[in-house]
């Protein structure tokens, strides 16, 4: 068969070979994004937003704006706005975006430019060119399906990335919110401290005035007020710039940063954390374990599509389209702990390139890691919650309680002058500075907690402490 | 322990015949206990020889029995608790189920045979103050005979062969011992009870102890920084009144086991020291005073007659022994404006009490919680107000018509008409008053006679 005549009939061949489908699907403005908003919803409780038109931004704006203007920020306003208002998460929801684009592209099925093609036909020398064309939209054609497949594993890698990256927003937005709230708890407990160390300076100076102090004593109680005032502002500040990294993430400037944050932290809950699951639901939810899987799946296409390509190449164009190896697809699983995670292990054999073998391999084994610090990250995030929860729980209902009862002593023993206001002073102080590690230690357990939460969907911005 | 004072109980009567000892100790005589904190004023002695007994203030004369011509007594070394004041228990180690132990008495020329029970967890001796005896029954434990260990029995005997004031306490471990309550009076009368006779005779033993408030044991290691001075270990305002019938021919005898000096002031009288622990004190030697001096490790006793009826003071000179448990380390706070420090304060301490901008007499009269088991260090009500008291201080009560063998407190003097301070209403009289630093001559001038 003349090439001439092959082309002719690859272009009535080539009119029909559009996947309608997924091209319905993916030319959907909004593809792929109802999974990220579903993913969202699970993960992290807040709706997802994908603001695309300039109308769409600006709505979004006014409702932050209804959410957080004046307000007191709670940690689910908190990440809601995140979610609706950051740039950033807006930029990965439009990758998503392109990557649909891509996958409508694909699906489209090949588009030769015939035209090129046809105005040249019977001039000498052109035939090659046309058939060149031809032959490479026909090598399109038979390789369509593949190349759908691998278009619509790397359109569901984008959806995971997408969903990725909504849950990472959230746990920093969390994270941010919990770290703000702690600051500013500190420093007003420290400014509590240094209440007392002013009382302290106070009472210095009036007994300087009735000479019952000397200037060194004075100094002594001076300097400790003096230095804590410093600690007071480097406090503040801290509080000050963990507000402003809320912000940032929370996507607001201008008058959008005028909203309060609680002056404290939630107390600790009643129960104690339940026994841990979150190495099952890591496994089960993890977006860096699907993406990894996905990527396996897509190199597996990648050097299918590449053999094919290449034997196509080589054959008789005429045989028309062969066109799929059927998969010897082998799984393995592997329970450990009653947890299982599979890991597809694809037959190497149809990737005839060594190249394609080790790329794999790689893949695979880089799955095969993350899983392994998935599992990991999800039991030290159980830990972490267990154990900063029982800190937590120990500074609340033991430390704290006993310097109550050193504050209650104290004042007996003030009452009875055996010791003196100085000495009431020094405890009350403290006892404020074990109220502050228990708020400290609260802190911490909110964060872990936070974490806990988090780890589940995806490896914890920053990485797990 | 194997008593306890109860805090209520008028005179407790002496608890005489434990089974445990009965049986124990047959040849034994029967050991003695009290759980009263009060003075129990002791009968004239039903046999032996004829004496006039001593009043031990707050405490008790030990019984006795006769056997064969030798006066026998059972002291029993043991842990007891002491009530120091209303509301402040010691747990202290003492004699017979108290501490200051119960008081000795026996007359000169008598035979004493002493039976040494010891129930301490550790070895003790007892040391007989003052006392001439055989070298072997000083009980200085490891020189004059072995310490007598924990569960066993030793008996010391003597002839008694001056009359005076002495006293007993350990001499084994005896820093401890001593710090933990371990002493009494013993007193020898004369022979002749015709020798120095007084109408009454009171008797005590100054003891210093370390009780931190909130806590019931001394500091034993302590050496200067004590908190308790006690009198027979109580503390006022829970040292009972020294009460005599006016024209009483009175005898205080008082004896030193502290670290330090007491200068023992009586308001009201005179007196002259009559007899230290090296004896009686002749006529030709005695000076009179207001306050005598007790050094440590000594006894005096000194005489006056109750002639003045009223309500007199009697309390150590050192103004901090008359002070129950107060901090040392305390700033002056008098003249300071404590108003903003109040308030600053109260923020974090919301019961703070301003105390000591006018000194300290604001304690006296507030009554603020306090630690457990401590009393206030300055306390007691008078007639008129508080008395801002505490530790060793107490009150000689002179009244007519009391009865020879009446203690009770007949309660507060009532003062004569135009015998009382009282407050000027009227114009302010003239005044001086002195700035400078220098030496002031009075003009003479004044003074000067025309011949």
């Amino acid at each position: 068969m003349s090439a001439r005549l092959l082309g002719l009939a690859s272009l009535v061949l080539l009119a029909a070979c559009t996947d309608q489908t997924v091209v319905d699907r993916a030319s959907d403005p909004r593809a792929g994004f109802g999974f990220v908003e579903d993913g969202a919803k699970r993960s992290t409780g807040a709706s997802a937003a994908w603001a695309q038109t300039s109308a769409e931004v600006a709505a979004n704006e006014a409702r932050v704006r209804a959410l957080v203007a004046g307000k007191t920020v709670g940690p689910e306003t908190a990440v809601q706005v995140a979610l609706m208002n950051n740039r950033r998460i807006q930029a990965a929801y439009a990758e998503l975006g392109l990557s649909a684009t891509d996958l409508w592209d694909v699906a489209l099925g090949p588009r030769p430019r015939l035209e090129i093609g046809i105005s040249g036909i019977g001039e000498a020398g052109l035939a090659r060119s046309l058939e060149a064309v031809v032959t490479g939209a026909i090598l399109d054609l038979a390789t369509q399906k593949p190349r759908t497949k691998l278009a619509e594993t790397r359109f569901r890698q984008a959806q995971m990335m997408a969903l990725a990256d909504t849950v990472a927003l959230a746990a920093e937005t969390r994270r941010a919110w919990i770290d703000a709230v702690a600051a500013f708890e500190v420093s007003s407990m420290i400014g509590r401290a240094q209440g007392t160390a002013e009382a302290a300076s106070e009472l210095a100076a009036e007994l300087g005035r009735t000479g019952a102090m000397n200037r060194a004593d004075q100094a002594r109680e001076h300097v400790f007020t003096a230095e804590l005032a410093a600690e007071r502002t480097e406090a503040r500040l801290a509080a000050q710039l963990a507000k402003e990294k809320l912000t940032r993430l929370m996507g607001l400037y201008g008058t959008g940063t005028d909203y309060y944050v609680p002056d404290s932290l939630p107390s600790l809950p009643g129960r104690r954390p339940a026994p841990s699951n979150a190495e099952r639901l890591a496994l089960e939810h993890r977006t860096d374990l699907a993406i990894a899987k996905l990527e396996l799946e897509a190199i597996a296409q990648q050097y299918r599509l590449d053999t094919q390509t290449r034997r196509l190449s080589s054959a008789d164009l005429s045989v028309g389209v062969e066109i799929e190896r059927s998969d010897a697809r082998e799984t393995e699983a592997s329970p450990v702990l009653a947890v299982g995670f599979e890991i597809p292990l694809y037959d190497a054999g149809p990737l005839t390139s060594r190249r394609g073998a080790l790329e794999y391999s790689r893949a695979a084994h880089t799955l095969a890691q993350r899983a392994v610090n998935a599992r990991s990250e999800a039991r030290s995030a159980h830990a972490a919650v267990t154990g900063t929860y029982n800190i937590a729980r120990h500074w609340r209902d033991e430390v704290l309680p006993l310097r109550r009862e050193i504050d209650r002593e104290a004042l007996k023993s003030y009452n009875g002058m055996l010791t003196s206001t100085f000495e009431l002073i020094e405890d009350a102080r403290d006892g404020l500075e074990a109220e502050l590690e228990t708020a400290k230690a609260k802190a911490a357990y909110w964060r872990a907690e936070s974490d806990l939460k988090t780890v589940i969907w995806g490896p914890i911005p920053g990485g797990a402490e | 322990m194997n008593r306890r004072q109860l805090l209520t109980g008028g005179a407790g009567a002496v608890l005489a015949s434990a089974a445990a000892a009965e049986t124990r100790f047959r040849d034994l005589p029967e050991a003695a206990f009290t759980d009263s904190p009060y003075t129990q004023v002791p009968d004239r002695p039903m046999a032996g020889l004829e004496y006039n007994p001593v009043v031990t203030l707050n405490g008790w004369s030990l019984p006795w029995r006769m056997n064969a011509g030798v006066k026998e007594f059972h002291l029993v070394a043991e842990p007891v608790e002491r009530i120091m004041a209303d509301g402040m228990m010691a747990r202290l180690w003492g004699y017979n189920g108290q501490s200051t132990g119960p008081t000795i008495e026996a007359v000169e020329g008598e035979r004493v045979r002493i039976y040494v029970t010891n129930r301490l967890p550790e070895h003790t001796s007892v040391h007989w103050h003052g006392l001439i005896l055989p070298s072997g029954m000083d009980g200085v434990g490891g020189l004059s005979h072995p310490a007598i260990a924990p569960g066993k029995t030793f008996v010391y005997e003597f002839d008694l062969t001056k009359s005076g004031t002495f006293m007993y306490h350990p001499h084994a471990d005896e820093m401890v011992q001593m710090a933990m309550g371990m002493m009494g009076l013993f007193i020898v009368h004369p022979r002749d009870p015709a020798f120095m006779p007084v109408d009454r005779d009171f008797a005590f033993l100054l003891a210093a102890y370390d009780i931190d408030p909130g806590t019931y044991i001394p500091r034993v290691a302590e050496m200067t920084n004590f908190n308790m001075w006690t009198w027979n270990s109580r503390i006022f305002p829970d040292i009972d009144p020294l009460v005599v019938n006016k024209g009483d021919r009175v005898r205080v005898r008082c004896g030193n086991l502290t670290m330090t000096n007491h200068p023992i002031h009586m308001h009201g009288y005179d007196f002259e020291v009559t007899c230290t622990d090296g004896g009686w004190v002749p006529k030709s030697a005695r000076w009179p005073e207001v306050s005598i001096d007790i050094p440590v490790g000594a006894m005096r006793a000194y005489e006056f007659d109750a002639i003045h009826e009223g309500d007199w003071a009697i309390h150590c000179h050192k103004s901090h022994h008359t002070m129950n448990a107060m901090g040392h380390d305390l700033p002056t706070f008098i003249g300071t404006d404590k108003r903003r420090v109040t308030q600053m304060i109260r923020r974090q301490q919301p019961g703070y009490m301003p105390m000591g901008t006018a000194g300290m007499a604001d304690m006296g009269e507030m009554s603020m919680e306090l630690p457990d088991n401590t009393i206030p260090m300055m306390t007691g009500w008078g007639p008129y107000g508080p008395l801002e008291m505490g530790g060793m201080f107490s009150v000689v009560k002179v009244r007519e018509g009391i009865a020879p063998d009446d203690y009770s407190d007949p309660g507060w003097y009532v003062n004569p008409p135009g015998t009382q301070a009282y407050e000027w209403t009227g114009d302010m009289p003239e005044f001086a008053r002195a700035n400078g630093p220098a030496t002031q001559v009075t003009p003479k001038s004044h003074l000067k006679h025309d011949h």
